[in-house]
């Protein structure tokens, strides 16, 4: 019984450690190149480390002509501040609402809010987008972008932060009502300060979603390409025609992007978790 | 004559109804994007299923089912749609036995499970554009793969993955299965642990063996979360687009397009040819999204057998 047990056990670390490897070999080889020249890049593509390890890539990509990397980089953090802001505000104050306000056509607005995860149109609706947007005098922009995230409906955040309140003892907001506290005043003062957890999950989420953002800060920018966010800007150099010519610089430039997402994964890797397992499977 | 009745004393702002203002001012920005940027634009598009339509305002005019008429006699499209569905049927099988192994593994008393998790996750905090661009590296023609492969002796010629229609499907599934079998570990994961314990006791006791414990008590007893992970699998897979834009735009000549990376392409605006008409598009979408809602609405009606297991 003894042995079959390690046996087992052995099995399975080997099983684990297959898939460990398969997980993070695309990663490790991504970093590992670049680092590399790129003719060490295009012409010994089987050595897993470089030979001779390079910051050269890293150069190039800061002062390249080609790929702005500066620019990239400070409309990534602009987006991704404002999106994680927007994002925070609005799931708490939607999950508040809609767990603890009393007022006439509640459920109406969370049944609409929530049909939005069942049907969409995709891509065509971004027409009447940019329509809206023209009428408002705003450019089709990241900033026009961000401008209808304002008003974007988080509906899986308000599903989060709504059942986090819910389970917030009552007595807690009635007290401070009997004390003369507003609607408004209990969510600042009684009802927000208890988000903090829920809200470094969120903020986590957003914050990864937002940085890894593609196809519509790609549309919203294809006319201002100094705008564009580092994920679009490499793409559209990996589209650029001369892809071969550029592997070093793709490579060094994704690494640079993936390196903020890794970061905080690696900090707050149960935030990224708990957020996933309390949105999707409940009991 | 009527004679309207005037409220004797002024009615003043009761504590309910400022409640009620509070509550309305905090949800307004949701509620005014909601309509402007989510109904407004559905409905737009919508509607203009019935149009010819290509952004010039006189040119744009009623068509009827034209739009529709076309569309089912749209070789291109269906053979999207069919491209969805093989994509489906080609990482479901593969993704989904391989997270429940490994969900398995992992709910073992067995050091380092911890990292274990961590690691499988990592793929999934990662831009799906960035993976699109890792993916179109390693599987290059002069690649890590390729080169690795031949290396092993496992191939003598280097492949051209992105030549044929079948090798690159094979390349976006490697890719999809990647970022994603780390979230159904978790799922199958938080599943198993949901299972009490004293129904392993009672297993022990009647001496059953590892296998027959998992089929015969593990799986019926996750049944309902395998329902939702299933359906959220169908869902996320029926949707691929992003993947399929950046790392094979459709290579070689379209044959790979999912539905949605093939809307996307041909009627994004920017990206689609100038003058094309966006109302096809709009059928398009809306016929599209009708038939996504339809296989998930059937599968959750038809997949109650799986909650009755238990």
């Amino acid at each position: 019984m003894k042995t079959r047990n390690v046996g087992w056990k052995i099995c399975s670390y080997v099983i684990l450690c297959v898939f460990l490897i398969l997980a993070v070999f695309p990663l490790f080889y991504t970093i590992s190149a670049s680092f590399k020249t790129n003719s060490e890049i295009l012409s010994d593509p089987a050595s897993l480390l470089p030979k001779n390890p390079t910051f050269d890539n890293y150069i190039n990509v800061l002062n390249s002509d080609v790929f702005d990397f500066k620019n990239m980089l400070k409309y990534s953090i602009y987006y991704t501040v404002v999106c994680v802001t927007i994002t925070l505000i609005s799931s708490s104050m939607g999950g508040y609402v809609f767990a603890r306000g009393r007022f006439r056509g509640k459920k109406f607005w969370f049944l609409a809010f929530s049909m939005l995860m069942f049907f969409s149109m995709g891509s065509v609706t971004i027409y009447p987008l940019l329509q809206t947007l023209n009428f408002l005098h705003i450019p089709k922009s990241l900033h026009g972008l961000l401008f209808i995230k304002v008003f974007s409906v988080n509906i899986i955040n308000i599903y989060l932060v709504r059942s986090y309140v819910v389970s917030l003892p009552k007595e807690l907001d009635e007290s401070a009502e009997i004390d003369g506290c507003s609607f408004v005043g209990i969510f600042f003062r009684i009802v927000l300060p208890l988000l903090k957890p829920l809200m470094a999950t969120i903020g986590i989420l957003a914050f990864q979603g937002s940085w890894n953002d593609y196809l519509m800060p790609m549309i919203f920018t294809l006319g201002t390409p100094h705008q564009r966010p580092l994920v679009v800007g490499l793409v559209a150099l990996s589209k650029s025609g001369e892809t071969a010519a550029n592997w070093n610089l793709i490579l060094a430039g994704t690494t640079m992007s993936l390196l903020p997402v890794l970061v905080a994964y690696s900090i707050g890797n149960r935030f990224f978790i708990s957020g996933l397992t309390a949105g999707a499977v409940k009991g | 004559m009527k004679i309207a009745i005037k409220n004797p004393v002024r009615r003043r702002w009761g504590k309910r109804e400022k409640y009620e203002l509070q509550a309305y001012i905090m949800l307004m920005p949701q509620i005014i994007g909601f309509l402007l940027f989510s109904i407004y634009p559905m409905i737009w598009a919508i509607t203009k299923s019935w149009y010819f339509y290509n952004g010039i305002s006189s040119d744009t005019r009623f068509v009827g089912w034209e739009n529709f008429i076309r569309l089912f006699s749209d070789g291109e499209y269906w053979q999207t749609l069919a491209n969805t569905f093989l994509f489906a049927i080609m990482k479901i099988p593969i993704e989904l036995p391989i997270a429940l192994l490994l969900a398995v593994l992992l709910n073992q008393k067995l050091k380092g499970t911890g990292f274990f998790r961590t690691m499988f996750y990592l793929p999934h905090i990662v831009s799906t554009a960035i993976i699109a661009l890792v993916f179109a590296n390693i599987f290059n023609y002069f690649g890590v793969i390729n080169a690795l492969m031949q290396k092993i002796g496992i191939l003598e010629q280097p492949v051209d993955w992105f030549g044929t229609k079948m090798k690159a499907m094979w390349v976006l599934v490697i890719a999809d299965t990647w970022k994603s079998f780390g979230v159904n570990v978790l799922y199958f994961l938080a599943a198993m642990q949901n299972i009490p314990e004293d129904v392993y006791d009672a297993c022990k006791i009647d001496g059953a063996g590892k296998f027959t414990v998992f089929f015969k008590v593990t799986l019926p007893l996750m049944a309902p979360v395998l329902q939702v992970i299933l359906m959220l699998s169908i869902i996320g897979t029926l949707q691929t687009n992003e993947l399929v834009l950046v790392l094979t735009n459709g290579a070689p000549g379209g044959s790979t397009y999912t539905v949605m990376s093939y809307i996307f392409q041909k009627y994004a605006p920017g990206l689609a040819d100038v003058g094309v008409n966006v109302g096809y598009g709009c059928a398009m979408a809306l016929v599209t999204g009708l038939i996504l809602a339809t296989i998930t609405l059937s599968y959750q009606r038809y997949s109650q057998k799986l909650n009755d297991i238990y």
